[in-house]
C-alpha cells in the first residue's frame, strides 16, 4: 500500500489540530457571549478530527482501492516532476504578476508553460498562441470590460 | 389575475428595441458567463453602465438579459473544460464534464440548455401564479428554517457521496473550517486571518471552486497516461441531444424546475444550493445511480433546470420586497433603485407594465439564449480540438485571471494554487468535493442563523421543533442522512431472502 493514500486523511487530521490550536487562540468577543465567535469553529474542529480519524483507519483497514491506477500514475517520478514545474510557474507568475504587471507576466507565464509541454519544435505555436491570448485577455478584461489589471512597477 | 397586463407586458417586450436589448444582453451575459470567475453577478454588475440612459423597462430587460445569459454561459465552461464560472454552474461538471470526455459535448451542452429553457419556463409560471404568496410564504423562514434548511442541503450533498460518506463528512467540515475565515459578524472578532487584510471578508468561494476544478483538473491531466489526451478530441458527437437522452430528461428537467424556484425564492439561498440539492436528490431517486459522475444525462439537466428556475425565482424577493436574495439580485438592486425604480409590494401596483414587460421578455429570453447557445454549441466545441498542451495552459492563464478580478490581490492566487493541489489529491484519493463546496458556500450564513436561533430558543431542541417548517426539514436531514443505511440494510435483507429461497 502507498504512503500517498494517507496524505489525505493525514492531512485533514493535521488541518483539525492546527485549526483547534488558532481557536485557543481567539480572542473572546467584547459584546454579548465572550464565547460566542468559538462555538461554532470547536464543533467543526471536533466534526473535522472525528472523521479523518474515522477515514484513516478505514484507508489502514482496506487493502484494494478502486483509486489505485491514479495514485501509481501520480508517483511515478515523471508526474510529480511535470506538476512540481507547473506549481512553481504559478507561483513565479504569481511573485511577477504585480510587479511586471499582467501583460508582460503573462506572456512570460504562458510562453515558459507552453515551451515546457510542448517542446522548443513547436516554437512558432507557442509564440503565436502566447501572444494572441495575453493580448486578447488583455484587451477583453481591461478595455472592454474596464476591469482593473496591473500594469508595469504594479 | 387581470391577463389584459400581462398580455400587454408580452407586447411591450416585443417591442424592437427591447428584443435588442434583450439580445444584445443575452449574447454578453453569455460570453461573459463563460470566463471563469465571471458569475452572474460580476457579469451584471460589470455591465450595468450599460443600462445608463435607457429607460427603466429596457434597463430592466437588459440586465435580466444578462443574469441570465450569465447563467446559461456558465455551465458552457463547466461542460467543456471543467472550469464552472460561479457557484450555481457547480454541479454542471458533475456529469456534464465526463460526458464531454464520453465524446457527449454537443449534446451535453444542447440538452443543458434545453433543460434550463423549461427551468425557466416553468419558474415564469410560478412567478406569474405564486409571486406575491410566495414571498409571503419565504417571510416564514427565520433563523431556525434556514439553519434547518441548510442542515438538510448538507446531509443531502453528503448522502450523495454514496460510498464514501465518511470522506463526504470529512470534506463538508473541511468546507466549514474555511468559510469561519474572517471578520465574526455579530461580534466583530477577527477568525484565523493571520493578520492579512484581505483575509478579513474572508475567503472568497469562487477562487476555490476555480481551484480545485480548473487547476485541479490541469494538473490531473498532467499524468503520463493523461498527457495529450483529449477529451474525446477524435469523436466530438453530434450537436442534438438523442431521444433517449430527452426521455430520461423530461423526469429530472420537472422535478428539479419546481424545486429551484421555490428554493431560488428563499434568500440566501439562490442557484448553488438548488442546483446541487436538485443533482442530490436526482441521484437519491435514479435507477441508475452508478452511472451518476460519469455522463449521466439525468445529473446535468436537473441542476440546469433548478439554477435556471431559481434566477426567477430569486427575483421574487427581490421585486415584492426589495430583498434580494442572491449576489446577483443585490447588485441588481441596487442598480434598479439608481435608475429609479423601487422594489416593494407597491411595484405590482404602481408599475405593473414594468413587471410584467420583465417578465413576459425573460420567456422570450429564455427562448433566445436556447437558439443562441445552440447556435454557438459548433463554435464552442472546437474549444475541445484545441490540443490539450495549448488548451491547459490558457485555461490556467483564464483561472488566474478570474481569480483577480474577485478581490484584486495576488494572494488568491496563492488560495488558488493551493486548492488546486487539494483538489488534485481529493480527485486521486476519491473524494467528493461538492460538500467542500457547498458547506464553503452556505458555512457562514448557517453559522450566522446558527446564533441567532441560539439567542431566541432556549435548546437545541426547541430550534428542531420552532415551526412545521423547520421540524419536515429536520426529518427530512434526518432521513437523508439514513437513507443510505437503510438502503444497505433493506439490499442485504433481499440478497438474504434470495439467498434462502435458493
Amino acid at each position: 500500500m502507498h504512503v500517498v493514500r494517507f496524505t489525505m486523511p493525514l492531512f485533514f487530521i493535521v488541518l483539525s489540530v492546527a485549526y483547534g490550536m488558532l481557536i485557543i487562540q481567539l480572542p473572546q468577543a467584547t459584546l454579548g457571549d465572550p464565547m460566542a465567535p468559538f462555538y461554532f469553529p470547536i464543533a467543526i474542529c471536533i466534526g473535522l478530527f472525528l472523521f479523518a480519524v474515522i477515514d484513516l483507519v478505514q484507508v489502514v483497514k482496506k487493502k484494494e482501492h478502486q483509486y489505485e491506477e491514479d495514485v501509481a500514475l501520480l508517483v511515478r517520478k515523471s508526474t510529480i516532476k511535470t506538476i512540481a514545474v507547473i506549481v512553481t510557474m504559478c507561483v513565479v507568475y504569481t511573485l511577477m504578476f504585480e510587479y511586471t504587471g499582467f501583460l508582460l507576466s503573462t506572456i512570460l507565464f504562458l510562453a515558459m508553460l507552453l515551451f515546457y509541454l510542448n517542446g522548443k519544435r513547436k516554437w512558432v505555436m507557442n509564440v503565436l498562441v502566447t501572444g494572441i491570448v495575453s493580448i486578447s485577455a488583455w484587451f477583453i478584461f481591461s478595455y472592454l470590460l474596464e476591469i482593473s489589471l496591473p500594469g508595469f512597477g504594479g | 389575475m387581470d391577463w389584459s397586463i400581462v398580455i400587454d407586458g408580452f407586447f411591450t417586450a416585443l417591442e424592437p428595441m427591447n428584443m435588442v436589448w434583450l439580445l444584445f444582453g443575452a449574447l454578453l451575459g453569455t460570453i461573459v458567463g463563460i470566463l471563469p470567475g465571471l458569475g452572474p453577478a460580476t457579469g451584471v454588475a460589470v455591465l450595468i453602465p450599460l443600462t445608463f440612459g435607457v429607460n427603466p423597462v429596457s434597463a430592466l430587460i437588459l440586465m435580466s438579459s444578462i443574469y441570465y445569459g450569465a447563467l446559461f454561459g456558465g455551465s458552457r465552461s463547466s461542460i467543456l473544460i471543467n472550469t464552472p464560472g460561479d457557484g450555481s454552474s457547480i454541479a454542471a461538471t458533475f456529469d456534464g464534464y465526463p460526458m464531454t470526455l464520453k465524446g457527449q459535448a454537443g449534446q451535453a451542452m444542447s440538452i443543458a440548455a434545453m433543460a434550463s429553457l423549461f427551468g425557466g419556463i416553468m419558474a415564469i409560471f410560478g412567478f406569474i401564479f405564486l409571486a406575491i404568496p410566495l414571498a409571503q410564504f419565504a417571510l416564514n423562514f427565520g433563523p431556525a428554517e434556514y439553519l434547518m434548511l441548510f442542515l438538510f442541503t448538507l446531509s443531502a450533498v453528503v448522502a450523495l457521496s454514496t460510498g464514501k460518506m465518511i470522506k463526504g463528512f470529512v470534506a463538508m467540515f473541511a468546507g466549514l473550517a474555511i468559510s469561519t475565515i474572517g471578520i465574526d459578524l455579530q461580534s466583530g472578532v477577527h477568525r484565523f486571518t493571520f493578520g492579512v487584510p484581505h483575509f478579513t471578508d474572508g475567503i472568497n468561494f469562487i477562487v476555490i471552486i476555480i481551484g480545485i476544478y480548473a487547476l485541479g483538473e490541469v494538473l490531473y491531466n498532467m499524468f503520463p497516461k493523461k498527457k495529450g489526451q483529449q477529451p474525446s478530441n477524435q469523436h466530438i458527437g453530434s450537436k442534438w441531444f438523442t431521444k433517449e437522452q430527452w426521455k430520461r430528461s423530461m423526469g429530472p428537467i420537472f422535478r428539479s424546475g419546481p424545486l429551484g424556484f421555490f428554493l431560488g425564492v428563499l434568500p440566501g439561498s439562490g442557484g448553488t444550493i438548488s442546483s446541487l440539492l436538485a443533482y442530490s436528490t436526482e441521484k437519491q431517486l435514479s435507477k441508475r445511480k452508478n452511472e451518476f459522475g460519469k455522463g449521466a444525462v439525468e445529473g446535468l439537466v436537473a441542476p440546469e433546470s433548478a439554477n435556471s428556475s431559481a434566477a426567477v425565482g430569486s427575483l421574487i424577493p427581490m421585486l415584492t420586497m426589495g430583498i434580494p436574495g442572491s449576489g446577483t439580485t443585490a447588485v441588481m438592486l441596487g442598480a434598479l433603485v439608481m435608475i429609479g425604480i423601487t422594489p416593494g409590494p407597491l411595484l405590482f401596483e404602481n408599475s405593473p407594465d414594468l413587471v410584467w414587460t420583465l417578465i413576459n421578455s425573460m420567456f422570450i429570453g429564455n427562448i433566445l439564449l436556447v437558439m443562441i447557445n445552440i447556435l454557438m454549441v459548433g463554435m464552442l466545441i472546437k474549444v475541445l480540438r484545441t490540443p490539450a498542451n495549448v488548451l491547459y495552459p490558457i485555461v490556467l492563464v483564464l483561472s488566474f485571471i478570474g481569480a483577480y478580478t474577485l478581490g484584486y490581490s495576488t494572494i488568491d492566487f496563492y488560495l488558488l494554487i493551493i486548492a488546486g493541489l487539494v483538489g488534485l489529491f481529493m480527485r486521486v484519493l476519491d473524494y467528493p468535493v461538492a460538500p467542500l463546496i457547498l458547506a464553503l458556500i452556505i458555512g457562514g450564513e448557517m453559522e450566522q442563523n446558527m446564533r441567532r436561533a441560539s439567542i431566541i430558543y432556549e435548546s437545541p431542541q426547541a430550534i428542531f421543533f420552532a415551526s412545521p417548517i423547520a421540524t419536515t426539514l429536520f426529518f427530512l436531514t434526518l432521513l437523508s442522512l439514513s437513507y443510505p443505511l437503510i438502503l444497505r440494510l433493506f439490499k442485504k435483507r433481499q440478497d438474504t431472502n434470495s439467498n434462502a429461497s435458493m
